[in-house]
């Protein structure tokens, strides 16, 4: 019998309205876990299946030294595909003409990801190969074919060894991004190493295996190949590499971790509100109920079924609409981004599924418990039970719930930990300047026939309530415009990276007498070029005197990134430069002075691992002859960025009489490629590297990943609005016996009108104030700290903030109790009665 | 009347209720006895502040007395806990407030039948609209207590206090919120149901009118009983 009456009574409450907004909470905390995790799930695989294609693999063991075979059957019993890679410089001879090309051997499954495109002519259109080239036949990058005269089907010689020239080399999946790698590419079976005879003791050969499987399979094989390996073997995946994909995932992987916990949060505030509120409408008629002899026991079953059916009821939407919202939001980025995306595993499910039941119970125990409290004799005493209303076991429990839900979804203590704790700072400092804000315009001499003196008058005698509310609109839109401004920031740096017309080519190896022809020919075709840079090839041999170990920075290097391997310890590409490249900073020192001379200014990271301090003085060697320069500043170099880079730009003075070669970055137009190879056909001895295929990869995964954060961030925008929706709510009540008061007494509908705009704006604008000050403080440390950017204020949004905060909270509380105004005040008596 | 009818269904001995302050304790009501015999109907006057709600509260169940003995139909009140005074209230007692106390998401029917539902009862619907029908909103069944008017919800109360045929009608300023037209058609609504159920009623009231049409008049001035007419009737019998 109780079971039908509380499904009696649930109907009614909901059709009333009175559940909406915690339904719709949680539902939007299950939709939120669920779509995030489904979406960043699915992308995440496909970011990561793309992003593995850039390693050919999704781990990769390399080393200078021959990796053993063992290590690749071991890993065939932990069910991972396996390739092996040799690299090594060599001669290649054809028609009398020879050419120093870069050798790749690769084995049967190369590659593991990506694909390679090859043409079966120069003038042949682009196809897809799965493995590379069979024995005895070698693959070509177009500059070999023009460098050697040859054409696709001639023979070439190769160390001991004579190759039919079977395709031209469009593109690896693991080609090197290094302008100062050569561009003469050449791919070979594996199988044909022995035969050229080129690997003898002391050659100069990089090793790599590739391996790729299930992440738990790669783990446990890791596990077992630990122990085993070298210190000169270096094991990494895509996302150890110092590249702009690298950095672009790990950022975004952030941002959508921290706008989930954000989104959390804001739902969290809106459940507990709603739960309270509803749980407080509910006084009276369990006061009656407990009156008219309903026992402890029957409520009590009566509202957790209540409690149940709001929770798997939310739930459901929450799933139901999530799994929707994020397969059409799937469904739209993987047709925008022509690219089909991996199905999402169970797990999304589950946390979803958790956090709803979590925030339901959680949220909704402490006021249901308070609930079955209330005394019977409320009824005759109708203030009974109030003092209940404050609670600090609520809380402590909310807090705690809040916590573990974030910990649960971001699986990671230390951002929980940080995020939890600033909040609760947050929320002690609003507090604190709420009380100082109502309690301190009390002196002020308002009239109370003017709008303003009761809009102030009325946030005074809620001050408490006021202080809330203030919090919870603060909070909500502190995460708002964090997150707002964080996403423009974050796409802007990376767009900032990629500009529309950023470089796709760059032309290395230039000569003094061809810069001139060079130059000319780009401008007669209309090839957009950057800045020549002279470079000259040379090693950093001492500093302060002391001899530099090169084996120990060789090793050093090999556990930092490509650029630095090829860089210290061997020769560094050098260049002069009477001023700094503008997408580089100097954080130390000063620039070089009009006619400086002997000085240096080094990059921050090899300042750090050679231990040079500013002012030491750099011994350089470049071929026999030696000079010395002084350190007299550091920069800090964006080594993602498609631009040339330099470890050590030296003054002017130093390297004027050396002969030098130019390196630069053009834009190649899809109409200008003709061009560009008349100008390599011209210039045979100009290297080009074509980065297209890279930029486009790039441009093509932050588009997908801003897509997705403008999605999510949505989300998060709807949990903000519900949180203030919750608290306009929670006071309505007390709204409405006040305007009867009014009303009664005879007050103008203007006057009551404009009172609680002018209420709700102050209220709105306060928050939005303190949020803009406290986001952008979060923002500056949060950049820095999380993200690697700039970190810098937003002076905008602290005007933003109070303006948006006003204009949406007076909107949002004007709409809700617009209703309220129409009634005449008999209606409104009657209401209340 | 029969004899069974002239039996204390209300037994009140030495009754005190007793609040802490800050200020220290302070007593309500001191050292109160009476009774009231089956199908009474009782007035509880006094001014604003004299502790007739208290009285009333302990009567019905809904507070505990400090010291005392209250015997509801022969059940120790008093010694009951609040589960226990919930059932006697579900099988004995009804009520009806000055401000009807109507649950708002329920129809006038359904909060007619929600103290039977709550007693487990199935068949309460039939009851529930005879009683709506007596109290004149058989149109009103299905309207929601926002949709009535001040007298219509107080008689939508008065039809729940009498559904479960209970002995006792607790009846708190019933006509004070509203107009006197409404106030005299709930008065006569009040009696007329007592007087056909033969149960016992217990009204509280400011209104010496209303008070002279009660059987019998407990005055309680300062927490202290100071008038009780049935022993006036009982040392004239």
């Amino acid at each position: 019998m109780w079971a039908k009456l509380a499904l009696k009574l649930f109907s009614r409450e909901f059709r009333r309205g009175e559940l909406t907004v915690i339904c719709a909470a949680i539902s939007l905390a299950v939709l939120t876990v669920l779509t995030l995790s489904m979406v960043t799930d699915r992308i995440g695989q496909s970011i990561a299946q793309k992003s593995s294609a850039f390693i050919a693999a999704d781990r990769v063991l390399a080393s200078s030294h021959a990796l053993p075979d063992n290590y690749l059957s071991e890993a065939d019993s932990y069910n991972l595909k396996t390739a092996k890679l040799t690299y090594f410089d060599t001669m290649l001879f054809a028609n009398d003409e020879m050419q120093l090309s870069s050798v790749k051997a690769v084995s049967e499954h190369y590659p593991l990801k990506g694909e390679l495109k090859i043409k079966s002519s120069l003038t042949g259109d682009v196809e897809i190969a799965t493995k590379g080239p069979s024995v005895g036949n070698v693959w070509f990058s177009e500059s070999v074919f023009y460098a050697l005269n040859v054409k696709v089907g001639d023979t070439v010689e190769l160390g001991a060894a004579q190759f039919t020239i079977e395709k031209v080399l469009v593109e690896e999946p693991d080609a090197p991004f290094n302008i100062f790698s050569s561009s003469r590419r050449v791919l070979l079976n594996e199988a044909d190493i022995a035969k050229t005879q080129v690997i003898q003791p002391g050659s100069r050969v990089y090793y790599r295996q590739l391996y790729a499987g299930d992440e738990g399979d790669i783990s446990d094989f890791y596990t077992w190949l630990k122990p085993q390996m070298q210190e000169n073997q270096q094991w990494y995946g895509v996302k150890d590499r110092q590249s702009p994909i690298a950095n672009s995932l790990n950022r975004a992987e952030s941002f959508l971790l921290l706008a989930g916990l954000l989104g959390i949060i804001l739902a969290a505030v809106a459940i507990a509100v709603s739960a309270k509120r509803y749980c407080e409408r509910q006084y009276d008629p369990v006061a009656m109920m407990k009156t008219l002899g309903g026992s402890r026991t029957t409520i009590r079953k009566i509202y957790l079924l209540h409690l149940s059916m709001v929770c798997f009821f939310s739930v459901a939407v929450g799933l139901l609409i999530g799994f929707g919202l994020q397969e059409i939001a799937t469904d739209y980025l993987a047709k925008s981004m022509n690219n089909t995306l991996p199905a999402a595993g169970v797990k999304p499910w589950l946390v979803a599924i958790s956090t709803g039941v979590i925030c339901a119970v959680m949220f909704s125990i402490k006021p249901l418990l308070d609930l079955f409290d209330i005394p019977p004799l409320r009824v005759l005493r109708r203030n009974l039970g109030d003092k209940l209303l404050v609670s600090k076991i609520h809380l402590a429990m909310s807090g705690v719930t809040v916590f573990l839900l974030m910990w649960l979804f971001s699986n990671n203590l230390k951002i929980t930990a940080i995020l939890f704790i600033s909040t609760l700072v947050l929320i002690g400092l609003l507090f604190g300047l709420s009380r100082l804000i109502f309690g301190g315009g009390r002196k002020l001499g308002l009239r109370p026939s003017n709008s303003w003196s009761l809009a102030i008058a009325s946030i005074q005698k809620r001050a408490n309530a006021n202080a809330v509310q203030l919090i919870s609109f603060s909070l909500a839109i502190k995460l708002l415009l964090f997150l707002i401004v964080l996403k423009n920031d974050m796409i802007s740096d990376w767009e900032s990276q990629l500009p529309s017309d950023a470089p796709n080519a760059f032309l290395v190896n230039i000569t003094e007498t061809e810069l001139p022809e060079v130059n000319t020919f780009l401008a007669q075709k209309d090839i957009l070029v950057s800045e020549f840079y002279p470079t000259i090839r040379g090693r950093v041999n001492a500093v302060n005197g002391e001899l530099v170990a090169r084996e120990v920075s060789l090793e050093d290097n090999e556990k930092k990134d490509e650029e630095a391997r090829s860089g210290i310890g061997r020769e560094l590409n050098l260049t002069w430069l009477a001023t700094p490249p503008a997408h580089n900073e100097i954080i130390d020192g000063q620039w070089f002075a009009d006619g400086a001379t002997a000085e240096a200014s080094v990059e921050q990271s090899m300042l750090d691992r050679l231990d040079i301090k500013l002012g030491d003085t750099l011994t350089f060697l470049i071929g026999a002859q030696s000079f010395d320069a002084k350190v007299t500043s550091v920069r800090k170099v964006n080594w993602a960025t498609l631009k040339p880079n330099f470890f050590i730009i030296l003054s002017p003075d130093v390297l004027a009489d050396f002969p030098a070669t130019y390196i630069s970055s053009v834009r190649i137009e899809a109409e200008q490629k003709q061009d560009f190879s008349e100008l390599l056909r011209t210039y045979p001895t100009i290297n080009a590297i074509d980065v297209d295929s890279f930029v486009k990869q790039i441009s093509s995964t932050i588009s997908q990943v801003s897509l997705a954060i403008g999605f999510v961030l949505a989300i998060v925008v709807l949990c903000g609005a519900l949180v203030l929706i919750s608290q306009v709510q929670a006071s309505l009540g007390e709204r409405m016996q006040e305007i009867v008061i009014l009303r009664t007494l005879g007050a103008k509908g203007r006057l009551i009108k404009n009172a609680t705009l002018y209420e709700f704006l102050l209220l709105g604008a306060t928050a939005g104030f303190v949020a803009a000050l406290i986001s952008d403080l979060a923002l500056f440390i949060v950049q820095r700290e999380m993200f690697e950017l700039a970190g810098k204020l937003h002076p905008h949004i602290w005007l933003i903030g109070p303006i948006a905060g006003g204009v949406f909270v007076a909107a949002l509380g004007y709409l809700m109790i617009a209703r309220t105004m129409r009634k005449n005040t008999q209606g409104l008596l009657r209401s209340l009665a | 009347m029969s004899a069974l009818s002239q039996l204390n269904i209300i037994q009140v001995n030495g009754l005190s209720k007793t609040v802490s302050t800050l200020e220290g304790d302070l007593p309500i009501l001191s050292d109160i006895s009476f009774n009231v015999k089956s199908g009474d109907s009782v007035a509880v006057v006094g001014t604003s502040g004299s502790g007739k709600s208290t009285l009333l509260s302990l009567l019905a169940g809904l507070d505990q007395s400090s010291e005392g003995e209250i015997f509801l139909d022969g059940e120790p009140l008093h010694s009951l806990d609040e589960e226990a005074r919930a059932a006697l209230r579900a099988s004995k007692v009804g009520f009806v407030f000055q401000s009807f106390m109507l649950v708002q998401s329920l129809t006038a029917l359904e909060n007619v039948m929600l103290p039977a539902e709550l007693a487990g009862e199935q068949n309460a619907k039939q009851q529930a609209l005879e009683l709506l029908e007596k109290v004149g909103l058989s149109h009103r069944v299905e309207h929601y207590p926002s949709q009535l008017s001040g007298g219509e919800q107080q008689r939508v109360a008065i039809a729940r206090a009498f559904i479960g045929t209970p002995k006792i009608l607790f009846a708190d300023e019933p006509s004070a919120n509203l107009d006197s037209k409404n106030g005299k058609m709930i008065e006569s609504l009040l009696f007329d149901l007592n007087q056909s159920h033969g149960t016992t009623l217990i009204l509280v009231t400011h209104d010496e009118a209303l008070a002279q049409k009660c059987q019998h008049i407990l005055q309680i001035e300062a927490g202290k009983l100071v008038k009780d007419t049935s022993e006036d009737v009982a040392n004239v019998g």
